[in-house]
């Protein structure tokens, strides 16, 4: 491979680096290097996460009400929230697959909710008909059951993991955290190593590098 | 090189079971030593394009740990309890991939200081505890920490710290660089008078022996790094055992059961193979390098007619002081955005408490550092008085990057109780009885780490914290420093392996991984672990050409 041509893929770039890595070029090109990679990388990356667009595993009253305790958890202020992130797609995904084995124990705490609210509420609109308020004053009720408490995980879980399972639609996750998605850093990382003056020695102490 | 291929009918003069931190230094020692290996590893083996930052897929989904759906454990913390699964989790973690967990460590990489081998000397006896002297010392182990560094490849500042334990060459690298929170950490430390300094790493932060520089992405910990930058086993010393042309790396291997003849010799391993398959590999002796957990399950689960309790188990100590390394610390604050998220995970640790204290009226040692990690799982605990959702919550969670962390890590005493069996009832996914694991942490870790967590929480003030959250001091219930097991020591009677790693009942068996220790030193094992793996390649290659084994 020449290596001033631009490098289309990540695994391509790695397979790259270990057929060149004890060469001066590369020590000298090595940043330049990996941010093209990790260029390439992230496009690609993006450009192959499609929106999910429907559900395998939950039903259409689950998705409705579950999406509604997921916003209310991480509501929309002036900054998206859960259903902005589509977590309910992360859920979805997560109860039909790698977490398959908590749905029995979810299904029966999703109906108990359901049950718990309308008597509570008097009435038999769903708890996503309800306005805010009413939203808010009931999950103060339960947000100490076991089915509130999974919903809590997997709207975070949905929010903050990569994209490619479903949730943090356009990583409006990771942005709400601050957190940047990239593969290569270079100092300084935050505010308090910008002015850092190195390291002092003790009195007493001799440090020594090869 | 193409890897060199052995029949199973074959007799290689070694097999190495488990490619970690230890086993692919052996197999490198062994072969270059002019040896046949093959190097059998219950994972695959992965390429640096396999590994990825998906932080669900390496922290919750197993994705290249072992399995709980198909590798299950039991735990209990009282010995007359019936042990239980929990919740999907299993107690003991480790990579299941060639590089063990050398792959997917967060790379610290302490030596032990002197009192860490006579220890036992020094303070007398504990009550409860199997607490004892290594049967070798510091001196004798500094040649093979020096030779880690060197071969494998880490980074430091030698000389930095006052309490420095005596070293023959300095580190071949420089530190990497510091990021905010060990700006923060040691600025903190600074102003109560204590001596923080670079943390030693074992990642490049120059280009060493053919492998770049780290390039920060954050993700350490749990994760294969992808540039090669960690100075994983798979990367260093693995690749250099198959130039000889004389080690094979069979992966998708497991290893269930050690062959013996009828003259107390092993005669080679039963294992499974990527098509769940029994093979037999044959072989003039066997070393166990598979971690604190595995080693003692395969031993007693390879129990004869003559080894009735498990294999190199005529002590009965096989399994027994599991050890953790307990520790505390504290979350904490700042006004300005630290992106804990960027960098290598640990750049500044401090060591001033390093030594038991009587004075504090337990015991206890330790060091602390500070550290960060990814974002996955950042908001599922919250601090006291921080809304669980809702608008207040949100607001939080936005705060990911103002966090850090001082971390404390520690001693653990050997407790003969805490230990991993064969639980009586569970198999895996291969029919193999599972492990059981019994541990209680001893109340001396408790108030050591109840300490260790004060201390975070007084350098974060000092450093200027705005907020501080002292860490929960709760008891151990899972770990992936897995040391003790199958102590080290030169009475049959109360150890398994002697100072050259060779089990005393069995001549041609030798173990050598974290199970080896005889107490736990400060919190971070690993290099101590590899620099007994070079001892240890040395003198069994020994023993080798002088046919003595």
């Amino acid at each position: 491979m020449q290596v001033d041509q631009p490098i289309s893929s990540r695994r391509q770039f790695l397979t790259s680096t270990s057929i060149l890595a004890s060469s001066t070029w590369l020590t000298m090109n090595w940043p330049q290097i990996v941010s093209a990679a990790e260029h390439a990388d992230h496009a690609g990356h993006d450009a192959s996460i499609a929106a999910p667009t429907s559900f395998t595993t939950l039903t259409p009253v689950e998705v409705t009400e579950v999406e509604a305790i997921a916003n209310q958890i991480v509501p929309k202020t002036n900054t998206p929230g859960a259903r902005d992130a589509k977590v309910i797609y992360f859920i979805d995904r997560a109860l039909g697959t790698f977490w398959a084995s908590e749905l029995p124990a979810f299904r029966s705490g999703f109906a108990e909710f359901q049950a718990a609210y309308a008597a509570h509420c008097s009435t038999t609109a769903p708890f996503s008909a309800g306005g805010n308020a009413r939203q808010i004053a009931w999950l103060h009720e339960v947000d100490s059951t076991p089915f509130f408490q999974t919903v809590r995980r997997l709207t975070l879980v949905g929010l903050i993991a990569s994209p490619k399972y479903g949730g943090n639609f356009e990583k409006v996750g990771w942005k709400l955290l601050g957190f940047e998605d990239r593969h290569v850093w270079k100092p300084p990382f935050g505010y308090y190593d910008k002015d850092y003056p190195g390291f002092e020695a003790y009195p007493g102490t001799k440090p020594y590098m090869a | 090189m193409a890897n060199k291929k052995f029949k199973t009918s074959e007799t290689v003069d070694f097999i190495v079971v488990g490619s970690g931190a230890s086993g692919g230094i052996i197999a490198r020692e062994l072969s270059q030593a002019g040896n046949s290996v093959v190097l059998m590893e219950q994972g695959p083996r992965l390429s640096p394009g396999d590994f990825d930052h998906d932080e669900l897929k390496v922290r919750q989904l197993s994705g290249i740990t072992n399995n709980p759906a198909v590798s299950p454990q039991t735990f209990r913390d009282d010995p007359t309890k019936k042990a239980t699964q929990r919740n999907g989790r299993n107690p003991l973690t480790y990579a299941r991939i060639v590089g063990g967990s050398s792959a997917h460590f967060n790379a610290n990489f302490w030596r032990f200081h002197e009192i860490d081998f006579h220890e036992r000397s020094v303070l007398g006896s504990i009550s409860g505890t199997g607490f004892a002297d290594w049967p070798i010392s510091y001196a004798e182990l500094e040649p093979y920490y020096t030779k880690v560094e060197w071969e494998v490849g880490v980074s430091g500042l030698a000389g930095a710290s006052p309490f420095d334990p005596p070293r023959s060459k300095p580190y071949p690298m420089p530190p990497l660089p510091v990021k905010s929170s060990g700006v923060l950490f040691e600025r903190g430390a600074r102003k109560l008078g204590l001596h923080p300094f670079p943390a030693p790493m074992a990642i490049n932060s120059i280009l060493y022996k053919n492998r770049p520089p780290c390039v920060q992405c954050g993700l350490c910990g749990n994760f294969g790094c992808e540039v090669m930058a960690k100075s994983s086993s798979v990367w260093t010393v693995i690749p250099e055992a198959e130039a000889t042309g004389k080690c094979e790396v069979r992966s998708e291997s497991y290893v269930f059961r050690i062959g013996m003849n009828p003259k107390g010799r092993a005669t080679g391993v039963h294992y499974f193979d990527k098509d769940k398959n029994e093979q037999f590999q044959k072989a003039k002796a066997v070393v166990v390098c598979a971690n604190g957990s595995e080693t003692p399950k395969l031993l007693l689960n390879s129990a004869t007619d003559a080894f009735p309790q498990g294999l190199a188990n005529s002590s009965g100590v096989v399994g027994k002081y599991l050890m953790f390394n307990k520790g505390g610390g504290a979350q904490a604050r700042f006004e300005h955005p630290l992106n804990e998220y960027r960098g290598a995970n640990v750049t500044r640790i401090l060591q001033d408490f390093y030594h038991s204290d009587p004075k504090r009226g337990f015991y206890g040692g330790g060091g602390m550092d500070a550290r960060s990690g990814g974002p996955l799982g950042w908001g599922q605990d919250t601090p006291e008085g921080t809304p669980e959702w809702g608008e207040g919550f949100k607001e939080y969670l936005e705060s990911y990057t103002y966090w850090m962390n001082a971390s404390g890590h520690g001693t653990s005493l050997a407790v003969e109780t805490n230990r991993v069996d064969i639980d009586p009832e569970l198999k895996d996914a291969w029919g193999i009885p599972a492990m059981r694991v019994t541990y209680k942490d001893h109340p001396d870790d408790m108030k050591h780490a109840a300490w260790q967590r004060d201390l975070a929480v007084e350098i974060m003030d000092a450093a200027g914290a705005k907020e501080i959250v002292p860490g929960e001091i709760r008891n151990g219930n899972g770990g992936v420093h897995l040391l003790g097991t199958c102590r080290m020591g030169d009475d049959p009677k109360t150890s398994v392996i002697d100072k050259y790693h060779r089990t005393h009942d069995v001549k041609n068996l030798f173990l050598c991984d974290g199970s080896s220790f005889v107490t736990s030193g400060r919190g971070q094992p690993t290099e101590t672990i590899e620099a007994l793996a070079f001892r240890a390649g040395d003198y069994i290659s020994q023993f080798a050409k002088r046919n003595e084994i």
